[in-house]
C-alpha cells in the first residue's frame, strides 16, 4: 500500500467520538484565546469560567466513552479504560488548577487569558498522551505538555526569578527532548515501526529467531546494544520530565520562580504526563526488554526517593519543600517500574494498578498542598515555613486542611495517601523485590519527619502574627473538595482501586 | 593494516594525515590551475546581488523578531500546503475541511498578533 492510500484510509476513518474529548478541549482553548482578545481588561477574568466549562464538557465526553474500546488513526490513538481513567484525572487536575489560579491571576499578574489558553493546551497534551499508542503521537503529546509550561513559568515577565525559572526549565526541557527523540529515532531505525504494538512485535520476532536468521533479515534482539541504548535514552528523556534524580535540578528552582499555580500545574499535570508516557512505552512497547530497563528504574527510584527526601529535610520555603517532596513522590511511582516481570502477568498488572492508584491520589493531595500554600501566601503572607507557626490559632480550618494534605503526602492515615504508598509497597513485596520495599519504608519514615514538622509548627507553636488568614471562596472549595476526596478514598478505597484495577492494558 | 594494540593508533594516524593532506592538497592544486583576476566587486560581501551597506556587525530592530516568528509560522504552513495541493484531487472535500481547520487555527495566531498591535510599526 503506498503512503497516499494509507493516508486516505486514515483520513476517512477518524472515529470522531473517540477523539471528542481532545477536540472539545482544543476548541475550548481557541475560544478562550479569542475571547480574551475581545474582552475588556475589567472582564478578562471570564476566561476562567469559560475554560472551566470547556473542561467540564470534556469530562462529560470522557464519561460518555466509559467502558468502550476504540482504536483510530491507524492504531496511533486508542481509547481504553487506561486512557479514560487518565483523561479523567487530567480533567480533574485542570479544574482544580483553575480554581487555584483564579484569584492569583485576577489580581497582580497580567496575561490572564494567555495563561488559561496555555494551561488548556498543556492539559490537552496530557489527554493526547493518555491515548497515544505511537512513538510520534507520544512525542507530540509530551511536547504539547512541556512547551506551554515554559511560557507559563515565565509569565511574570518583570520578575527576574520567573525569567530564570523559565530559562532553566526551557534548557533542561529541550535537552531532554533531544535525548528522547534520539532514542526514539534509533528504535524506529531498528524495528521499522512507530506503532508501539509494531515495535513490540518486531522485538519479539527478533528474540525468537536464530542468530543466523536474525542477521539474514537484519532484525535486532532485545539484548542488542542499540536497543539497550535507545531504551536508555528514552528513559533519560522522560526522567527529566518527571524530575527523577539525577535529572531533577531544574524542578525546585522552576517551581519557586514560576507563579505558584503554575508550579502546582507543573508538579501534577506535567509530571503525570511524563509518567503516562513512560507507562505506555514500557508496558506496551518494551515489556520484552524489561531485563534491560528494570535495574535502571530500580536505581532511579532509589536515588529519587532518597535524595528527594533528604534534601526536603532542609527546606524552609514551602514551594521548594513541595518540589523536593514531589521528587520523592516520583521515586515511589518509579518503584512500580522496577517490579516488571515479563514472565508474570499477575505481578505486572499489580505494578501497573498500584502506579495508577498512586498517580491519581498524588495529583489530588499535591494540588491540595499547593492550594493551601498559595492561600497562606496571599495578601502579605509568605512562603516561609517558619511563618506557619500557630496557624491553628489563627485559621483553624486552613491549618486542619494543610495538616490533612501533609499527612496524606507522608502516607499516614486518615488520608488516601496511606493506601497509595501501601499498594506500591505490597506490589514490591509480591514481586519479591524486598530491598526496594525496605528502601521505600525507610524513606517514608524520613519523609514523615519533614511533613509532620509543618503540622507540629502549625498546631503546637505560638503564632508570631495575629489574625486569621483570609481564603477566597474558590481556593476554599478546591481544598475542601480535595481533602474530602482523600478522606473518602481512605474510608472506602474501592472507589479508586476498582477504577485502576479495571484500567490495565 | 598495522597489527597489535599500538598498531591501531597507527591506523588513526594515517587517517588523520590523509585527511589533512586531502584538504591542503586540493587547495594547493586549485591555486595552481585557477586564473587569478581580483577585483573590488569580487572581494565585497555577498548579499544576494544587492550592494552591501554598513558593517557585518550591524544591529537590527528587536521588532523584527516578531515578524520572523510569524514568518516561520506561515512558512511551515506552506510546507504542509504544497504536498496537500498536489494530492488534493484524490483526497476530496474532507481534505479541504481539514486544511481549513488547520489554517483557521494558524489564523488565530495572526488575529492575536493583530489585536496585540505587534504588526504596527510604532
Amino acid at each position: 500500500m503506498d503512503l497516499l492510500a494509507q493516508g486516505l484510509q486514515l483520513g476517512s476513518s477518524v472515529d470522531w467520538h473517540a477523539v471528542a474529548p481532545d477536540v472539545i478541549l482544543t476548541v475550548t482553548a481557541c475560544v478562550v484565546l479569542v475571547a480574551d482578545l475581545f474582552l475588556a481588561d475589567r472582564s478578562k477574568w471570564l476566561a476562567m469560567p469559560l475554560s472551566a466549562a470547556g473542561i467540564v464538557v470534556t469530562l462529560v465526553a470522557v464519561v460518555s466513552l466509559a467502558g468502550q474500546r476504540r482504536t483510530t488513526l491507524g492504531g496511533a490513538y486508542e481509547i481504553d479504560s487506561f486512557a479514560l481513567l487518565l483523561k479523567g484525572v487530567f480533567c480533574i487536575i485542570g479544574l482544580m488548577v483553575l480554581a487555584i489560579s483564579f484569584n492569583y491571576f485576577r489580581t497582580g499578574v497580567r496575561f490572564q487569558g494567555e495563561y488559561y489558553f496555555l494551561m488548556l493546551c498543556s492539559l490537552l497534551g496530557g489527554l493526547v498522551m493518555s491515548s497515544a499508542r505511537d512513538l510520534i503521537t507520544v512525542f507530540i503529546a509530551i511536547e504539547l505538555i512541556s512547551v506551554p509550561g515554559f511560557v507559563m513559568t515565565g509569565l511574570r515577565k518583570n520578575d527576574a526569578k520567573s525569567n530564570e525559572a523559565a530559562l532553566k526549565f526551557f534548557l533542561f526541557g529541550v535537552l531532554s527532548t533531544a535525548v528522547m527523540l534520539y532514542g526514539m529515532s534509533l528504535i524506529y531505525g531498528v524495528t521499522g515501526h512507530t506503532l508501539l504494538s509494531g515495535i513490540r512485535a518486531a522485538l519479539v520476532v527478533g528474540r525468537d529467531l536464530s542468530p543466523a536468521a536474525r542477521s539474514a533479515v537484519g532484525i535486532s534482539v532485545p539484548g542488542d546494544p542499540i536497543i539497550v541504548l535507545s531504551v536508555f535514552f528514552i528513559i533519560v528523556g522522560f526522567a527529566f520530565k518527571i524530575s527523577a534524580v539525577p535529572f531533577h535540578f531544574w524542578a525546585p528552582d522552576t517551581y519557586e520562580g514560576a507563579p505558584s499555580p503554575v508550579a502546582a500545574f507543573l508538579s501534577t499535570a506535567s509530571k503525570i504526563g511524563g509518567f503516562v508516557g513512560l507507562l505506555v512505552l514500557m508496558f506496551t512497547a518494551f515489556p520484552d526488554v524489561a531485563d534491560v530497563w528494570r535495574p535502571v528504574f530500580a536505581v532511579l527510584a532509589t536515588a529519587t526517593m532518597t535524595v528527594g527526601n533528604l534534601i526536603a529535610l532542609r527546606q524552609r520555603h514551602i514551594i521548594r519543600l513541595l518540589a523536593y517532596s514531589g521528587i520523592a513522590q516520583s521515586g515511589y511511582i518509579l518503584v512500580t517500574f522496577a517490579l516488571i516481570d515479563p514472565a508474570s502477568p499477575a505481578v505486572n498488572s499489580q505494578a501497573l494498578e498500584s502506579a495508577l492508584v498512586y498517580i491519581s491520589i498524588y495529583a489530588v493531595m499535591d494540588l491540595g498542598a499547593f492550594a493551601a500554600a498559595i492561600a497562606f501566601a496571599r495578601r502579605g503572607g509568605t512562603y516561609f515555613i517558619d511563618d506557619y507557626a500557630g496557624l491553628w490559632q489563627r485559621s483553624p480550618v486552613l491549618a486542619t486542611l494543610l495538616a490533612g494534605f501533609m499527612l496524606s503526602l507522608a502516607g499516614a492515615p486518615p488520608m488516601a495517601g496511606a493506601w497509595a504508598k501501601l499498594f506500591v509497597f505490597l506490589a514490591a513485596i509480591n514481586a519479591q523485590v524486598y530491598w526496594l520495599a525496605v528502601v521505600m519504608g525507610a524513606n517514608a519514615v524520613i519523609a514523615a519527619f519533614y511533613y509532620l514538622a509543618i503540622v507540629r509548627r502549625m498546631f503546637l507553636e505560638p503564632p508570631e502574627i495575629e489574625g486569621p488568614v483570609e481564603v477566597p471562596f474558590l481556593l476554599r472549595t478546591a481544598m475542601g473538595a480535595a481533602a474530602l476526596a482523600l478522606f473518602v478514598a481512605f474510608i472506602y478505597p474501592p472507589i479508586i482501586t476498582t477504577l485502576a484495577g479495571g484500567s490495565i492494558f | 593494516m598495522p597489527e597489535g594494540y599500538f598498531g591501531q593508533y597507527a591506523t588513526i594516524g594515517i587517517f588523520v594525515f590523509v585527511g589533512v593532506a586531502l584538504v591542503f592538497g586540493t587547495l594547493q592544486l586549485a591555486r595552481l590551475v585557477r586564473p587569478n583576476v581580483p577585483s573590488y566587486e569580487k572581494s565585497t560581501t555577498y548579499e544576494s546581488g544587492i550592494d552591501p551597506i554598513g558593517e557585518g556587525w550591524s544591529q537590527s530592530n528587536v521588532r523584527y523578531y516578531i515578524f520572523a516568528l510569524l514568518f516561520v509560522v506561515f512558512d511551515v504552513e506552506a510546507v504542509f500546503l504544497f504536498p496537500w495541493a498536489i494530492v488534493f484531487e484524490r483526497l476530496g472535500t474532507q481534505a479541504l475541511v481539514e486544511m481549513v481547520i488547520f489554517i483557521g487555527i494558524l489564523a488565530i495566531a495572526l488575529l492575536y498578533a493583530i489585536k496585540k498591535k505587534v504588526l504596527e510599526w510604532l
